[in-house]
C-alpha cells in the first residue's frame, strides 16, 4: 500500500523559490539588458573625477531637460506670430498659472546651460580631455556649444519685444558681414531683408524643432562616446 | 520594520512628493486660464440693489476687475478701482477714493482731488433691471485712459 493518498499528484521536486524580482528586472530580462546593465554597474568613478569641476557637463544636461520640459510647456501657450507673439508671452506670464513660474525658469536655464556649457568646455581644456582617443567627442562638444548658443539666438527673437527686435536685427547683421555669402545668411535667417513675420516663423522653427534635433543626436554622440572611452586620467 | 524596508519606503515616499511637486504646477499650467478678453464687454449681473446701500460705495468685482457702486438716492453708478496714475487698486473710505501707492484721491463722483493721478476714475456703463445692477463695457470715451483698463489683450 502506497502512502500517497489517492487522487494527489506525486510530490515533486520542490520549485526553486522566484526570486523577488521588480520592475526594472522584468524590463531588463525581457529587453535582453542584463550585459549592458552589468556594465554600468561596474563602472568606477576613477578618484581624480570626483570632483565638482567634474560636474559641469552633468548639470548642463540636466538644465537641457529642464529647458525641454519647460519650452514644451510654453509652447502650449505661446503663438508665433507678430501679432500675438508679445501678447501671448504676457499672456503666460500674467494670466496662466504657474505661467511666470514656467517662463522664469526656461529664461533662467537658458542663460545658465551657455554658462555650464562655457565652464564646461573650459573644464574639458585645461583637464587635457580632449586629447587622443577624444578628439570627436571634443568635437561634438564644440557643435554642442554652438548649438546651445543658437538655441539662446533664436529664443531671444521670440518674445518679440524691442529687445529681442534689435538684438536680431544685430546678430543678423553681423551674418550680414561675413564675406560672400553674408548676403545669403542674412536673407535666409530673416526670410527676407528686413525683420518681419517670417523671420518670427523662421527662429521659432529653429528654436522648436531644428536645434532640438540636433542637440538630442549630438547628445547621443556625446554621452556614447563618453562611455567608450571613459573618464580621462588625472593631468 | 527592517532598516532597508524602511529606507525604501522613505525613498519611494519622497520620490512621489517630488514628483508631485512637480507634476502640481504643470497641470495647474495646462488648466486653460480665465479669458479676460472675452469678459471684457459682455454684461455681467452684480447683484440686487439692495445691496449697495445709500451714501456710500459698495467694493465689488466687474468682470474679474476691482470696482465700486455708488448709489446716489438710487442713481448708481459704477466706478473702477484701478488708479488712473500707475494701475494700483484704489481704497474707498466712506464716499470718496484714496489710492495707497501713491496717496491720490478722488472725489465721491471721480474727479481727482489730489494728485498725481491726472484722469478721473472711469465708469462702466451701467443700469438697473428687475432690483439688480446690470454691469456693462467700461466706458473710456472721457480721455485717453492708460492701457490697463482694457486687460492684456485689448477691449
Amino acid at each position: 500500500m502506497s502512502t500517497t493518498t489517492e487522487g494527489r499528484a506525486p510530490e515533486a521536486a520542490p520549485a526553486p523559490a522566484p526570486e523577488k524580482r521588480g520592475l526594472v528586472d522584468w524590463l531588463v530580462g525581457r529587453l535582453g539588458l542584463s550585459a549592458t546593465m552589468e556594465d554600468q554597474y561596474n563602472r568606477i568613478v576613477p578618484k581624480h573625477a570626483t570632483n565638482y569641476i567634474y560636474c559641469f557637463g552633468g548639470i548642463a544636461f540636466v538644465l537641457f531637460i529642464m529647458l525641454a520640459v519647460t519650452g514644451i510647456l510654453l509652447a502650449v501657450y505661446y503663438q508665433p506670430t507678430p501679432d500675438a507673439a508679445y501678447q501671448s508671452v504676457i499672456n503666460i506670464s500674467t494670466h496662466v498659472q504657474f505661467g511666470w513660474w514656467v517662463r522664469s525658469i526656461h529664461r533662467w536655464s537658458a542663460g545658465g546651460m551657455v554658462l555650464l556649457v562655457f565652464i564646461h568646455t573650459l573644464r574639458v581644456f585645461f583637464t587635457g580631455a580632449y586629447k587622443a582617443p577624444r578628439e570627436l567627442n571634443w568635437l561634438t562638444g564644440v557643435f554642442l556649444f554652438l548649438i546651445t548658443l543658437g538655441f539662446g539666438f533664436t529664443g531671444y527673437l521670440l518674445p518679440w519685444d524691442q529687445k529681442a527686435y534689435w538684438a536680431t536685427k544685430v546678430g543678423t547683421d553681423i551674418a550680414g558681414s561675413v564675406p560672400l555669402i553674408g548676403h545669403f545668411l542674412l536673407v535666409t535667417l530673416r526670410g527676407g531683408e528686413q525683420i518681419s513675420a517670417a523671420t518670427l516663423g523662421r527662429f521659432f522653427d529653429l528654436h522648436v524643432l531644428v536645434l532640438p534635433a540636433i542637440i538630442v543626436a549630438l547628445l547621443l554622440g556625446h554621452f556614447w562616446m563618453i562611455r567608450r572611452h571613459g573618464i580621462s586620467g588625472r593631468l | 520594520m527592517t532598516r532597508r524596508g524602511f529606507l525604501k519606503w522613505f525613498i519611494a515616499g519622497f520620490g512621489a512628493l517630488s514628483l508631485a511637486g512637480v507634476l502640481y504646477p504643470v497641470v495647474r499650467f495646462l488648466k486653460p486660464p480665465p479669458a479676460v478678453s472675452s469678459a471684457i464687454g459682455q454684461v455681467a449681473n452684480i447683484g440686487a440693489l439692495d445691496s449697495f446701500p445709500a451714501g456710500q460705495l459698495t467694493a465689488v468685482t466687474v468682470h474679474g476687475q476691482p470696482a465700486a457702486v455708488q448709489n446716489l438716492n438710487g442713481k448708481y453708478a459704477v466706478y473702477s478701482l484701478i488708479c488712473t496714475h500707475l494701475g494700483c487698486v484704489v481704497g474707498v473710505t466712506g464716499d470718496t477714493f484714496k489710492c495707497p501707492c501713491h496717496g491720490s484721491e478722488f472725489s465721491p463722483t471721480g474727479v481727482v482731488t489730489h494728485g498725481p493721478a491726472t484722469l478721473p476714475l472711469p465708469t462702466y456703463h451701467a443700469q438697473t433691471q428687475n432690483g439688480s445692477l446690470l454691469v456693462g463695457p467700461i466706458d473710456l470715451s472721457g480721455a485717453k485712459y492708460p492701457t490697463w483698463y482694457t486687460g492684456e489683450f485689448g477691449a
